[in-house]
């Protein structure tokens, strides 16, 4: 970082220190502090925990914990959370205080679907947070999925203001993002590519995760990174009482789970590992098949992954945390003739985590992680052979603290530094007997840091603010870059049932992933600013109005947004992407802008919950002529393929009673932009071998496929216990009830006479990729 | 050598393997669809290659709007019907003029027939062979009476000769050999090159055909290997073009023009002609041909 930087640095840290609030208080007042947990002594994030006679209350954070600053002596706390019973406690302040809660699921309210991790629809109000979704994998367990496969991220696409990047795939494009600008975290560590299998199932195993958070807007000052969004992702800490082993078998994967306390409580484990058996039916096939002239062997595919994670308190004031990933996609092939290719690729990563409490107005945790991407491509014939690959690997330290001086007042500050090592590509190719031997490799490394401080601020009852400021800085080789990221959002409450809110928030993205394709393919490779490659940067500001209905039964949330970005990454035709030391030479730099509306209707008690999400929106690119090219589309705005109109969708869950619940979700969105071609030539190439129609594109995008629309129905059937205990059930899935045969891609071919082959003319056809899909999911728990 | 189209062609199998590639392309997962597209002006379309030695011959045709059979014929242009039932719209007012390394223009008539060495149809021809050493230049300039003009130039490439080509069988019961063609790039220069194989005659379908460029082997002898592919007795002729940037930015765009339809995972590109005003290519061609009969 720059000399600059830092002495601009210290200027803010000094202006922002000097502006916290003083820690005396003219009233004395205590801190309460603790860990709501459930039975099995899962931590339950987002439970409301308040002190009604003095209108004060928070929510548990995503380990559990709280902290309440409260005036000195008695005060009535109650502890609630949706389909818990609630807890009343008593206590008499007169110094700072620990107290933690047990919930135990409410058996009286068996009507109430029961959806943990749910902030309140009065919590959600209240608080200064906008655009951010949380959702609990028991929410997701209930929704019916493709292949009966649970998937956190496809669940996230039913929320306002996210887009699939295509039929059936789990990529998230957020406010007009793209998906290369989600800044995806396992336990606070960076996971490159969530996805298995083109992004048709994401790399998040539902046993093993807990629950996930969306942020769209007014970022917390803590995560910085990417322009448009954070998924974070947090893990099961495992059950603190007894060693449970769950687990599932499903149409396309199996699922199995072991989890249970270390040292009598004083920690939990929970390992989850799931798999794959596509290879299994396609090798059934092959054998089956084998000899006959015209089959073409089905190469081997699976994927795999498995999650660990473990916790164990070392003391009063201290917790460790230990969390694993390791996932692999794997593809095989051998021809009978000799000719043989593998290709594998997945993330690693690991995560340890020490909480300490200082005191209970001070805690921190301090982590370092390490995570990898990588992928590996190798064929080989005789002695030659062809390699071709690419990693990132990052190793981050980062440190923040949580000070709740008052309760007014809650600061965070923290900082990390991460070095990265990009492999952005390795080709060999080689031979045994040393004739055939050239290869390219090329590495970079770039160091990346991050310094913040928050603070949010209630300055009434009627307003609160959150203001924060994150420095950000990269450098890689001799290229040093930089950036003040300033975010800030506010509520103001017009009463106890209306909110309005606002917010803004400057984001850098210092790496960017070189992709030319339409989808997440996993050759996609990740590159550091550097030589032309500048950071990306985008601005957003948002605001809205929340409203609490039918008795806070429903919540409405309206929110206009406007996203602008420049150092927009694209690539000029013809890109050569793999091995090529030149790689900053084959991209285009332009601009993004993003607009629209969410409307957001939710509902969370009852028999019935769920929500209905409409956005009206808006994204476009602009690449100017650049480096010798026409930039694209001639340097005129264009609609990238993600951008929508219109986009509707509804979700319900219905608990018919004890043992059955059932769920329905629907999607409406406007056509997808696709790039059709406009004319066509005849080339005859140096030999005559038949005249080729060769396309001729216009502008990018500049067609739409038809509307997308699809209706997805659920059932949980629980079955009766089993012998051994435990629970057991089963769910269905329709996905594409309807059976609606929705656009996937469209491309033109010649028409020809059955009998004699001859071309008779030319047509356009369109694609359909996933018809309805039933499919049955056996889960289990003991 | 092209990690991007083997990345492709994996994705592809994957599709396959994941049983999803059955759901595509087979029954009601596909239907025709009417396809609104915009107003199209049709363009003149140049194909023209060179060679030391021969007449020159080229083809001039007209783009015409993807989904037309037929019915865009302008007022000067007529329809070729082909033996395979596809058509080409021919334009038979244009004039075509080919001016030589040493300044001198000649006229190719417009003479529409079809080359019986190669089966190719050409429309405008000359009757003198040409004479191209390596570095000099060619222009080549084509005019309608519509007001369409294009225009280019050819710089003949150097004569990079083949090293050696081999084979090798398997020793799997169904006997197939692998080709291997071995050449050596010149250091001094960024080199682009269009290597073809080619079973009998080298006038009919290549067996493969790879475009390569030397970024990762200047300087350095090169081979290219095909896999187990070819039978006993086969006749293998190896074509190596040494050919330059622009014809090698031509046939990627057309090889990625034409990949994008029908793969939703490519992004289209558009068509890098060598010449101007119009499409097409225009360039010189200097190649080596070694034969080999696999016994």
């Amino acid at each position: 970082m720059s000399q600059a930087l830092a002495l601009r640095n210290s200027i803010i840290f000094s202006v922002l220190f000097a502006l916290l609030p003083g820690l005396s208080w003219a009233q004395a007042r205590y801190l309460l502090s603790g860990v709501v947990r459930d039975a099995q002594g899962a931590a339950l994030p987002g439970a409301s925990v308040a002190v009604p006679a003095l209108a004060l209350g928070t929510a548990t954070e995503a380990d559990g914990s709280y902290k309440l600053t409260l005036p000195a002596g008695p005060q009535q706390v109650v502890v609630s959370f949706v389909g818990y019973a609630s807890q009343t406690l008593d206590v008499k302040l007169t110094r700072n205080q620990k107290q933690n809660f047990t919930l135990t699921t409410n058996q009286n309210e068996l009507g109430e679907v029961v959806i943990q991790g749910q902030q309140s629809l009065k919590e959600k109000l209240q608080t200064t947070q906008m655009g951010v979704e949380h959702l609990s994998i028991r929410e997701a367990k209930l929704l019916p999925a493709l292949f009966g496969e649970v998937d956190i991220l496809k669940t996230l696409q039913l929320k306002p203001g996210v887009q699939s990047g295509g039929e059936g795939t789990s990529g998230l494009f957020v406010r007009g993002g793209s998906s290369d600008q989600n800044l995806v975290l396992l336990d606070n560590a960076l996971v490159y590519n969530p996805n298995h299998l083109f992004g048709l199932f994401s790399v998040f195993n539902s046993d093993a995760v807990q629950s996930v958070d969306l942020y769209k807007a007014g970022f917390p000052a803590q995560f910085g990174g990417r322009l448009s969004s954070v998924v974070d992702v947090k893990l099961r800490e495992g059950d603190r009482q007894k060693y449970v082993v769950s687990g599932g078998i499903g149409l396309i994967s199996s699922r199995l789970s072991f989890e249970g306390p270390i040292n009598k409580g004083r920690g939990s484990f929970i390992v989850s590992g799931r798999r794959t058996y596509f290879d299994v039916f396609t090798r059934a096939l092959n054998r089956a098949n084998a000899g006959k002239e015209d089959y073409s062997p089905i190469p081997d595919y699976y994927f795999y992954d498995f999650n660990a994670k473990a916790n164990y308190k070392l003391g009063e004031k201290d917790n460790l945390y230990l969390t694993g990933y390791l996932g692999r996609d794997i593809f095989g092939f051998t021809s009978p003739n000799g000719f043989n290719s593998n290709f594998a690729w997945g993330n690693t990563l690991g995560v340890l985590r020490w909480q300490h409490t200082f005191s209970p107005r001070l805690t921190a945790n301090t982590s370092v992680a390490a995570t990898n991407y990588k992928y590996q491509l190798s064929n080989g014939v005789d002695q030659f052979s062809f390699e071709l690959g690419s990693t990132i690997q990052d190793y981050t330290g980062r440190t923040d603290f949580s000070y709740v001086p008052n309760d007014r007042h809650t600061i965070q500050f923290g900082a990390l530094v991460t070095h990265h090592n990009f492999g952005v590509g390795r080709l060999q190719r080689s031979s045994q007997d040393g004739s055939v031997n050239f290869g390219a490799d090329v590495n970079y490394t770039g160091q990346e840091g991050g310094i913040y401080a928050s603070d949010n601020f209630k300055a009434s009852d009627k307003l609160q603010i959150e203001g924060g400021l994150r420095l950000s800085g990269f450098r890689s080789g001799s290229d040093t870059y930089g950036g003040i990221e300033p975010r800030a959002s506010a509520r103001y409450a017009l009463s106890d049932k209306i909110s309005l809110k606002g917010s803004y928030a400057l984001m850098y993205q210092y790496v960017h992933l070189v992709s030319n394709s339409g989808a997440s393919l996993p050759t996609d490779i990740w590159y550091p600013s550097r030589l032309s490659v500048r950071p990306e940067r985008s601005q957003q500001v948002s605001t809205g109005v929340s409203f609490l209905l039918g008795g806070g039964k429903f919540l409405l949330t309206d929110e206009v947004y406007y996203k602008w970005a420049k150092n927009v990454i694209d690539f000029r035709d013809g890109a050569q992407i793999f091995a090529n030391d030149n790689l900053d030479g084959e991209f285009l730099f332009g601009r993004g802008w993003s607009y629209g509306n969410e409307l957001y209707l939710e509902k969370k008690e009852g028999k019935t919950t769920g929500w209905v999400g409409y956005t009206l929106a808006w994204t476009k690119r602009n690449f100017p002529p650049q480096l010798g090219t026409a930039g694209i589309n001639g340097g005129r705005d264009f609609f990238p393929n993600y951008d929508r109109r219109h986009n509707l969708t509804a979700v319900v869950l219905h608990k018919l009673n004890a043992r059955i619940d059932l769920t329905a979700s629907f999607v409406y969105t406007s056509g997808a932009p696709t790039t059709l071609p406009q004319g066509r030539f005849a080339i005859q190439d140096i030999y005559q071998g038949g005249v080729q129609a060769v396309p001729i594109y216009p502008d990018r995008n500049s067609y739409r496929l038809i509307p997308y629309h699809r209706l997805d129905l659920g059932m949980v059937y629980k079955l009766h216990p089993s012998r051994i205990g435990g629970g057991r059930d089963l769910t269905f899935s329709i996905y594409n009830a309807y059976n609606r045969r929705n656009a996937y891609f469209i491309y033109f071919e010649q028409t020809r006479d059955k009998a004699t082959d001859k071309v008779t003319g030319y047509r356009a056809r369109q694609v359909s990729l996933f018809p309805i899909i039933p499919s049955v999911t056996y889960n289990f728990r003991f | 050598m092209d990690g991007l189209f083997e990345a492709r062609k994996v994705a592809r199998y994957l599709f396959a393997a994941a049983g999803l590639g059955g759901l595509v392309g087979c029954g009601d997962f596909q239907k025709s669809i009417d396809v609104p597209l915009p107003q199209y002006d049709n363009q003149l379309v140049v194909e023209c290659y060179l060679e030391n030695g021969a007449a020159p011959r080229l083809s001039v045709t007209e783009s015409v709007p993807y989904l037309d059979n037929g019915q865009a014929v302008a007022a000067g242009s007529q329809i070729l019907a082909l033996p395979d039932g596809q058509s080409v719209q021919l334009p038979t007012d244009v004039t075509v003029n080919l001016t030589l390394p040493g300044g001198r223009v000649v006229n190719l008539p417009f003479r529409p027939g079809l080359d019986a060495a190669t089966g190719k149809y050409y429309t405008h021809s000359g009757t003198a062979a040409v004479a191209a050493a390596a570095g000099q230049q060619f222009a080549l300039d084509v005019q309608d009476r519509r007001g369409r003009h294009v225009v280019g130039t050819a710089v003949v490439p150097t004569f990079i000769p083949i090293d050696s080509v081999k084979y090798k069988f398997n020793t799997a019961t169904d006997r197939k050999a692998y080709f291997m063609t071995k050449w050596t790039d010149p250091a001094a220069t960024t080199d682009f090159y269009r290597l073809m194989l080619h079973k009998g005659k080298p006038a009919n379908n290549s067996e493969t055909d790879n475009d390569i460029r030397d970024r990762l082997f200047n300087g350095l002898p090169y081979a290219q290997v095909t896999r187990y592919r070819f039978n006993p007795n086969d006749t293998i002729t190896a074509t190596l073009y040494h050919v330059d940037s622009l014809y090698f930015a031509f046939r990627q765009s057309v090889r990625d023009a034409r990949n994008a339809n029908g793969n939703p995972f490519s992004q289209p590109s558009s068509i890098h002609s060598t010449v101007q005003g119009g499409v097409g290519v225009f360039t010189v061609l200097v190649k080596d041909q070694k034969t080999l009969i696999l016994k």
